[in-house]
């Protein structure tokens, strides 16, 4: 369980997290989702006290990550996978880590393993792909076999297996009654892994809510509907609160009907379908219209 | 809530933080990167290789006494040191400055978010290995010096206690020359920057003294010459056959004071550094 209470984070006269307040939970996937900039990092790295906050707190089950008896063993940590020096092999890097809280050798094999590094183990890091540094910094992060997990863009640079392989492991690791805590820019990846969604705008949050609700904040549903006859269906099909868009020569976008009250409109007026499918939402148009509003909110401030 | 049931299996197990474990990823962490092994490799080089030249260099003088022949000797397994000490130097930043560089210092500072042990594991590994090297290197050059001068007719006498103790002073100056640069580093956080500050204390500030005591001749300046880094050093490891000249204001320290004197230096950085890193943003 990670708690954040008021937490505030200012560099200067630049405020990069603003008075947030959260929970992420154990035994579920938590995505912490937001444009670059938007305070993720930071607020990541006031987690593990990289970082002091200029306000508030935040505790990791109850206590400041400072406070911990064995931090590596209650929070696994991946905040960039540049950090690790470019002149030791990964398995020198993973020996160190672990040397701190007498962790064994077996375990940084074990790591090692479940990473999928076994065969670049003994390079110098330096020579790594930012796909392998991102494998790496993950195997570090599992080195305590923690209940906690921060993982700061863990997909990024990964190639799709990769990205494929943290989705399960976070999923897992999640199924275990761990706490994940992910952060990412990329919305679609965001829908299929995480149960639950704190999105991040300029410091701020801008919903805290199960996937579904994100989800269900896009605005309207659209249904694809290909037609040889665009032209005239697009003009049978208008209406005040109907939007309808020619994204190509016989392909229209409406929103506003059903599929199936196209399709009995279509069948009634003898137009000849070639496709008709409707379009769920996406996470990414929610995730827009969210950070959207939250321009504008600024926007209208200054405007004062 | 199902979750609640499940997470109680996930309390932290096994073994936490502790000093020990610190030494020992901290020793892996220095024995695990080329540029030691280079540094101690130099330095090591530097203090045989200069130490037998010197040796197979000697001549033979006139007026020669065995305190002058035992001073030759000591000089020659300790000439290097003027030196080594920039070896040690660079190094010593480099163990810092190079987490700062690479980025491992998140993650040195996410192991052990106390901090300041995570430093002093450090200070110590760095300073225990340096010393071990440095004092290896220096008595077998005395070692060498002492076969070669013997072969050239001297008889050099083991046994002098005063010219340990320059021996083991020297070992003693060049693992806190390394110190100082280390917790500069720490510091400044950027390898350019800690080496340059290091080298700048050790190279630069004496002849920035020495030129000020010669033109204002002012006796305060000589002294201030005295307490610096590599000043305090060459009493630590200087073998002085004949006493100082005496001359009123003027402080010569002698070996101990000169040790107590780098212990000042290193105190003084360590401490900021500590400051410095218990307080800043990593």
């Amino acid at each position: 369980m990670i708690e954040a209470t008021g937490l505030t984070k200012r560099y200067g006269s630049k405020t990069a997290v603003d008075n947030v307040t959260f929970s992420v939970k154990p035994g579920q996937v938590t995505g912490f989702l937001g444009p670059n900039g938007a305070g993720k990092s930071t607020t990541m790295r006031l987690a593990v006290g990289l970082d002091r906050p200029s306000g508030g707190t935040i505790t990791i089950n109850g206590r400041r990550y400072a406070d911990l008896k064995a931090p590596l063993r209650e929070v696994g940590v991946l905040l960039d996978a540049k950090a690790v020096h470019t002149g030791r092999s990964a398995i020198n890097h993973l020996r160190a880590l672990a040397a701190t809280h007498s962790i064994g050798r077996a375990r940084v094999d074990e790591v090692i393993a479940l990473a999928g590094l076994e065969s670049v183990a003994r390079k110098r890091v330096g020579g790594f792909s930012l796909g392998m540094g991102q494998r790496l910094g993950i195997a570090a992060a599992l080195l305590g076999d923690p209940a906690t997990l921060i993982l700061d863009e863990p997909v990024n640079g990964l190639d799709p297996e990769g990205v494929i392989w943290v989705r399960n492991l976070a999923r897992f690791l999640a199924s275990e009654g761990r706490t994940v805590f992910l952060s990412s820019h990329l919305m679609s990846e965001m829908a299929q892994t995480a149960d639950h969604i704190i999105v991040l705008g300029r410091g701020r949050i801008i919903a805290d809510a199960p996937v579904n609700e994100i989800l269900a904040l896009a605005t309207g549903t659209a249904v694809l509907v290909r037609t040889p006859d665009a032209e005239r269906f697009g003009a049978l099909l208008a209406a005040p609160d109907i939007t309808i868009a020619h994204r190509e020569p016989h392909l229209l976008q409406v929103t506003g009907l059903s599929a199936a009250m196209i399709g009995e409109l279509a069948a009634s007026n003898c137009v000849v379908l070639h496709e008709l499918s409707p379009q769920s939402g996406s996470l990414e148009d929610a995730y827009l219209a969210l950070t959207k509003d939250e321009v504008e909110y600024h926007a209208g401030e200054v405007a004062r | 809530m199902t979750t609640t049931t499940t997470t109680t299996r996930y309390t932290a197990h096994g073994s936490g933080l502790s000093f020990r474990g610190l030494l020992v990823s901290e020793w892996i962490k220095l024995t695990s990167l080329r540029s030691t092994v280079w540094c101690y490799v130099i330095m090591s080089t530097l203090n045989i290789g200069l130490g037998v030249l010197l040796a197979i260099s000697f001549q033979q003088r006139p007026d020669a006494t065995a305190l002058l022949d035992q001073g030759y000797w000591v000089q020659s397994a300790t000439i290097a040191i003027a030196f080594s000490q920039l070896v040690v130097s660079v190094l010593g930043a480099l163990v810092i400055t190079g987490e700062y560089g690479t980025g491992m210092i998140r993650s040195t500072l996410t192991a052990v978010p106390k901090r300041l042990s995570a430093l002093f594991s450090k200070a110590m590994v760095f300073g225990v290995v340096t010393f071990a090297v440095s004092l290896a290197s220096i008595i077998t050059a005395a070692f060498l010096a002492q076969l070669i001068l013997n072969s050239r007719g001297l008889n050099i006498d083991l046994a002098d206690g005063r010219a340990w103790s320059a021996l083991t002073g020297g070992a003693v100056f060049l693992t806190l020359a390394g110190l100082i640069a280390l917790f500069l580093g720490t510091i400044v956080r950027n390898s350019a920057g800690g080496i340059s500050a290091a080298l700048g204390l050790i190279i630069v500030a004496p002849i920035v003294v020495q030129i000020f005591a010669a033109v204002t001749r002012a006796s305060w300046a000589q002294n201030v010459l005295e307490f610096l880094p590599s000043s305090a050093g060459t009493r630590m490891y200087g073998y002085v056959a004949t006493p100082a000249p005496n001359i009123p204001d003027v402080v010569v320290v002698d070996p101990a004071q000169g040790l107590l004197v780098m212990i000042a230096w290193v105190l003084f950085f360590g401490i900021i550094a500590s400051l410095l890193l218990k307080r800043r943003d990593a």
